[in-house]
């Protein structure tokens, strides 16, 4: 199984790690992402980390208009070298939607209603997939700008792994057509809808109040002019995820929870039809680094009492039982990723290092996996 | 019985938050068992999907497992003597509101019936938590004929972070569009309890590492922003260090020099370990302002972690066994 992380990061366009809350995927995103530019690839990690910790690691400010560029000192110090390039973008899910609309709204008047809905505020943070949503479109449009060899997507954080993958038929299930019917004005629709329509606006009068409900017609009436898009974007965003250039990885953990959503994931994307390539373990204790077992004669040598040696051989059994899980772990996840995938592991790090220490070390570990 | 666990069950209701894994649905059940033995009438609650749910990645509730279930029942139901236990279903919540908007009923049950509605009611923004919120109101106003509540305390094991701070934080966010009508009003009812803190308070379950205390820090103080009181911290899996602070020197000089000579041993690792949990814990008790309950790690072979738990709970002087010395 050696060599197939460093081809899959020599040779993909788009990589996408996904998993659970706090398995590693910045981290995991991070590491690919300077591997990649190692290469003498130009390389873009787009990431959405509330706590910005990769940003700190990288050194970009928080929540640039536009990716930024490492400047050459910063790309030295972790062993990029000329034609290797690395760009960070922290997305910004709400600068992104405001972007779209302009793009697709064609009335200024419209534009200005919509930007200024109370509702409309609120919508990147509270409908379900718009993070999701912003984070794709953010990525279908540097890869058709041909600025870059690759570009690693940061999964948003959310409970399950899977939301990323939902995250279109949730937002077109927000988007649903007969939602927004009920919004249009009445001269455009039925009879039955009108009555429908009064209907709806008798029950949202009655329990959102007028004022509120006032707020999601002109939510909703404008934003029916975005929908048509928004909605080809969504499946033409699966299309576009499917190309065999395109890589999801999947992190986890050695958690059984982790894994067993990892398994989850993996069918999914069979399902999906999007092209899974391996699992990460992340935080692994895969590697045994040559460490010995303490023996007796070792520490009674360095003069250590015998019931303080039997204290730390216990430990150094069931450090010596994680290393063995560990190491079939990954052969059981490389088994189950089947023909042209893989499973590497990350080792723990060290919880003291620098963010930028831990994705250099990282980074260094996909040289030769 | 622990002095900070003699807070936690005076209030109305309790949410159990914390990051992933650390422990939040065993504390929470622990909790439960603990309330009931002290002979509160207690409710656990948990958000469900409910009934027009995509199956997800568990067909089982982990936390409904801990009493014997699959799932915690749709409509409340005595799950252990003392306990009764229930899903927080949106779904639900919105039947409940709209039918106590619409006393007449037709109205209520038209709405229901009408699909685009639904769909409405499920996707519209905050309308999935207002479900659940006003499911937890409901059971907050349930009276005995006597007038005292039926529910005396209501435990939610609540999911991860970002949810948490999406439901305690959804009454400031929807008065700020919705200001008059029926939902402003359950909101501020609801708010009534939830910023209350001789009724409400949040436990934020965590673990003596680095991450997870930093991550706790931050949470309190995101739960400060949206006014939901912090009752305390519960530091769970607290392990006893087996060393003695002579046998860490002598062993420290001995991982030193095989590291030196490049034979690392295997052991130092969990060495460090109980070196970071401890210092980890300080920084923790130091940095914080609410009472810090501490939990022991479950002995190996522990037959029930729940009661295991719950006796530290009801017992301080295994609780102190448990806490860095
Ligand atoms: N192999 C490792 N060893 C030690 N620490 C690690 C390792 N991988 C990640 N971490 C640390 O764990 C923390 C969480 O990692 P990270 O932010 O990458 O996770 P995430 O999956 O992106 O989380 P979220 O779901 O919140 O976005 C970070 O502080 C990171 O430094
Ligand atoms: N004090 C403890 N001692 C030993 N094991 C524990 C302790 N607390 C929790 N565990 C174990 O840790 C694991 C995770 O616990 P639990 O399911 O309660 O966490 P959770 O925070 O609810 O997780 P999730 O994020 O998946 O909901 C379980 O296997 C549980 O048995
Ligand atoms: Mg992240
Ligand atoms: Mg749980």
């Amino acid at each position: 199984m050696s060599g197939e992380v460093s081809k899959l990061i020599r040779e993909s366009r788009i990589i996408v790690c996904c998993g659970a809350g706090g398995v590693g995927k910045t981290t995991t995103s991070g590491a690919i992402a300077i591997a990649g530019a190692r290469m003498g690839r130009r390389v873009l990690v787009l990431t959405i980390d509330p706590s910005k910790r990769l940003a700190e690691a990288l050194g970009v400010e928080r929540n640039p208009p536009a990716p930024v560029t490492l400047p050459a000192d910063r790309l030295q110090a972790v062993g990029i070298q000329a034609p290797g390039t690395l760009d960070a973008w922290m997305l910004d899910p709400k600068l992104i939607a405001d972007q779209e609309v302009r793009a697709i709204v064609k009335n200024p008047e419209d534009i200005e209603k919509l930007l200024s809905n109370r509702i409309y505020k609120h919508v990147t943070t509270m409908v379900a997939g718009m993070h999701e949503y912003t984070a794709m479109q953010a990525l279908h449009r540097f890869v058709l700008s041909g600025r870059y060899d690759l570009v690693v997507l940061d999964t948003p954080p959310s409970r399950h792994a899977l939301d990323f993958l939902e995250a279109p038929s949730r937002l077109s299930r927000f988007l649903d057509g007969r939602v927004f019917k009920m919004f249009m004005p009445a001269e455009t629709t039925g009879g039955l809808r009108r009555a429908a329509g009064s209907l709806v606006s008798r029950v949202l009068g009655g329990v959102l109040g007028e004022q509120f409900a006032g707020d999601l017609s002109v939510f909703f009436g404008v934003f029916a002019g975005v929908l048509g898009t928004l909605n080809r974007d969504v499946s033409g965003m699966r299309d576009f995820l499917s190309k065999p250039d395109v890589a999801f990885l999947l992190v986890t953990s050695p958690a059984p929870a982790a894994l067993e959503e990892a398994l989850f994931f993996q069918r999914k994307t069979d399902e999906l039809k999007l092209p899974f390539r391996g699992f990460v373990l992340n935080r692994s204790h895969a590697y045994d680094y040559g460490r010995k077992f303490p023996e007796t004669a070792l520490l009674i040598g360095h003069s250590i009492a015998r019931t303080t040696a039997e204290k730390l051989q216990n430990l150094a059994e069931s450090e010596k039982d994680l290393i063995g899980r560990d190491q079939e772990l990954v052969k059981d996840l490389a088994r189950r990723a089947g023909v042209g995938g893989f499973a590497t592991a990350l080792p723990v790090l060290l919880p003291n290092e620098t963010e930028m220490r831990k994705l250099e070390t990282l980074a260094d570990q996909f040289k030769g996996a | 019985m622990l002095e900070q666990f003699e807070g936690l069950i005076k209030k109305r209701i309790v949410l159990i938050t914390g990051k992933g894994g650390v422990g939040r649905s065993s504390v929470t059940a622990a909790i439960a068992m603990a309330a009931a033995r002290a002979g509160k009438r207690v409710l656990v609650a948990e958000i469900g999907d409910g009934r027009d749910n995509e199956q997800r990645i568990h067909d089982y509730s982990p936390l409904a497992r801990l009493f014997g279930l699959d799932h915690l029942p749709e409509n409340k139901a005595e799950i252990m003597p003392g306990v009764w236990g229930s899903m927080l279903l949106p779904l639900k919540g919105h039947e409940l509101f709209l039918a106590s908007v619409f006393r007449v009923g037709a109205l209520a049950k038209a709405a229901l019936h009408s699909e685009a509605l639904r769909r409405l009611f499920q996707a519209a923004p905050s309308l999935r938590e207002v479900g659940i919120f006003y499911c937890l109101l409901t059971y907050l106003r349930q009276k005995h004929t006597d007038g005292t509540p039926s529910n005396e305390l209501i435990i939610v094991d609540m999911p991860a972070t970002g949810h948490t701070l999406a439901l305690t934080g959804l009454p400031k966010i929807l008065l700020s569009m919705v200001s008059r009508g029926p939902i402003a009003d359950a909101l501020r009812e609801g708010q009534s309890y939830l910023n209350d803190p001789d009724q409400a308070s949040a436990y934020v379950v965590t673990l003596p590492e680095t991450l997870p205390v930093s991550e706790t820090i931050e949470l309190l103080e995101g739960l400060k922003n949206t006014n939901m009181p912090v009752g305390g911290v519960i530091l769970n899996h607290v392990a006893q260090d087996p060393f003695t602070t002579e046998e860490r020197l002598r062993l420290e000089k001995v991982f030193a020099s095989h590291r030196a000579q490049g034979t690392p041993l295997l052991g130092e690792e969990s060495f460090h370990y109980f070196e970071e949990a401890r210092r980890e814990s300080e920084r923790l008790a130091r940095e914080i302002s609410v009472p810090l309950l501490r939990l022991p790690d479950a002995p190996p072979g522990c037959e029930s972690l729940v009661s295991f738990l719950a006796d530290s709970l009801l017992s301080s002087a295994a609780v102190r066994a448990g806490a860095p010395q």
